[in-house]
């Protein structure tokens, strides 16, 4: 095994469980979410000389999560096409505890508010960061995220003053 | 009440938490890897094997100068392939070159600074393929042209009547063929929808052009965004077509 394999199956090895994770945030399923992650890793892998240079956990998750929004919106492209099969969409379980409430919500956004949720709240990126992620302006992010918040806000039946007061200390 | 960020946070930890990479995962990166490589060197050795066959004699009978040619070995067969079959993927139309001519249209004009995202799917009577600012095929769309032929043809019509009845979108003509524009929403987020144009090409032939919400944006309003999809479709024309700058120029 060469040095470039040793190092890139150590940064796997590593990093790889994370990855999974926020793949499977990003897309909703886990079957799509390994096969995500293996076409990102395989980019990587083939640029690993520019990539390992700095961290290269940032590149990878930037694959991962535009071609999610971009697999996303494909399939978006294809139920236009009225004769054709669509991808199975995940069963969604009659369990109405908080988890799968969220979970259904989380999944239903639109992929970009979708990825804007998951690097925000769960890998902590800041708005920059993650404007830098997706490729667009933070002005893009900010909104994003608040539609998106009040969607999951709806969802929880948070409407009401909570809300409101949420979104106006936001 | 924790806050709602806080409560995402644990929702999506607990929901995630029993997700773990497989083992093997760098090995199969690496072999799948090597693998592409290899084909794609066969595929280059193929391609000389062809040139160099197709080469006239007399263009290689000369004694040659400078080192002796190093003879390749025969690649060693591709390994077994263990990996999980690929998903389901729609078939495409291949290596379009610079995506200006796919399936049996040609693309005369597109906006500035745009280049073929190496993307497409082709079913037969629909197929696709889009625009971007750098060619990744994993990067957002910015022009996305879906060709609808024979059977397909109805199904669009159904659609476009479908905008009519609404009262959305509006009649255009453009080059002399006529059209429909309409702010579609596809499913798409991060605009207001999806500017599209839908083009007769004859009669077993229509096109679906759209514009990505966020490039639209980048355009700067409804005035640019109309004017980069009537150019687009004025420039679009069928193999079976004469072009509309050939058949002016022949008036």
């Amino acid at each position: 095994m060469s040095g470039t394999d040793q190092d890139f199956g150590a940064f796997v090895a590593a990093r790889a469980t994370s990855l999974l994770r926020v793949a499977y945030l990003a897309c909703g399923d886990q079957a799509e979410a390994e096969d995500l992650l293996q076409t990102a890793l395989e980019r990587t892998y083939r640029n690993w000389h520019r990539v390992e240079r700095d961290n290269p956990e940032p590149y990878v998750r930037r694959v991962i999560v535009n071609a999610a929004i971009s697999r996303a919106r494909r399939r978006a492209i294809l139920r236009i096409v009225p004769t054709r099969t669509l991808p199975e969409t995940p069963a969604r379980s009659a369990d109405v505890d908080l988890r799968h409430v969220l979970m259904d919500a989380l999944r239903a956004l639109p992929p970009r508010q979708r990825a804007v949720v998951v690097l925000r709240y769960w890998e902590d990126l800041g708005e920059a960061q993650t404007a830098e992620v997706l490729g667009c302006s933070v002005g893009t992010v900010k909104s994003q995220a608040s539609k998106a918040t009040a969607k999951l806000r709806t969802a929880l039946g948070e409407t009401s003053v909570e809300g409101v007061i949420g979104n106006a200390r936001a | 009440m924790p806050a709602l960020e806080d409560r995402l946070h644990q929702v999506m930890a607990d929901e995630t938490a029993r997700l773990h990479a497989a083992p093997d995962l760098a090995e199969r990166v690496i072999r799948s890897a090597r693998r592409r490589r290899m084909r794609a060197r066969i595929a280059a050795l193929t391609g000389a094997l062809a040139v160099a066959a197709a080469t006239p004699l007399y263009l290689t009978a000369a004694p040659a100068a400078g080192p002796a040619p190093v003879v390749a070995e025969t690649p060693a067969p591709p390994a077994i392939d263990d990996t999980p079959a690929p998903r389901s993927a729609p078939p495409d139309l291949g290596d379009l070159g610079d995506g200006k001519a796919f399936g049996h249209v040609k693309v005369g004009y597109l906006p500035p600074r745009l280049q073929w995202g190496h993307r497409s799917w082709d079913y037969g009577d629909v197929y696709s393929t889009s625009w971007n600012y750098d060619g990744d095929e994993h990067g957002p769309y910015c022009v996305h042209i879906m060709v609808f032929e024979d059977q397909a043809v109805q199904k669009l019509d159904d659609e476009v009547q479908g905008y009519r009845a609404e009262g959305e979108g509006e009649e255009v003509t453009v080059g002399g063929r006529t059209g429909y524009t309409v702010v579609a929403n596809v499913g798409e987020d991060g605009g207001k929808g999806t500017p599209t144009l839908f083009l007769t090409m004859g009669e077993r032939r229509r096109a679906r052009i759209m514009l990505s919400p966020l490039y639209a944006d980048d355009l700067g309003g409804a005035e640019a965004v109309d004017r980069e999809l009537r150019r687009i479709a004025e420039g679009l024309t069928a193999d079976d077509q004469p072009a509309l700058g050939r058949r002016l120029a022949g008036d």
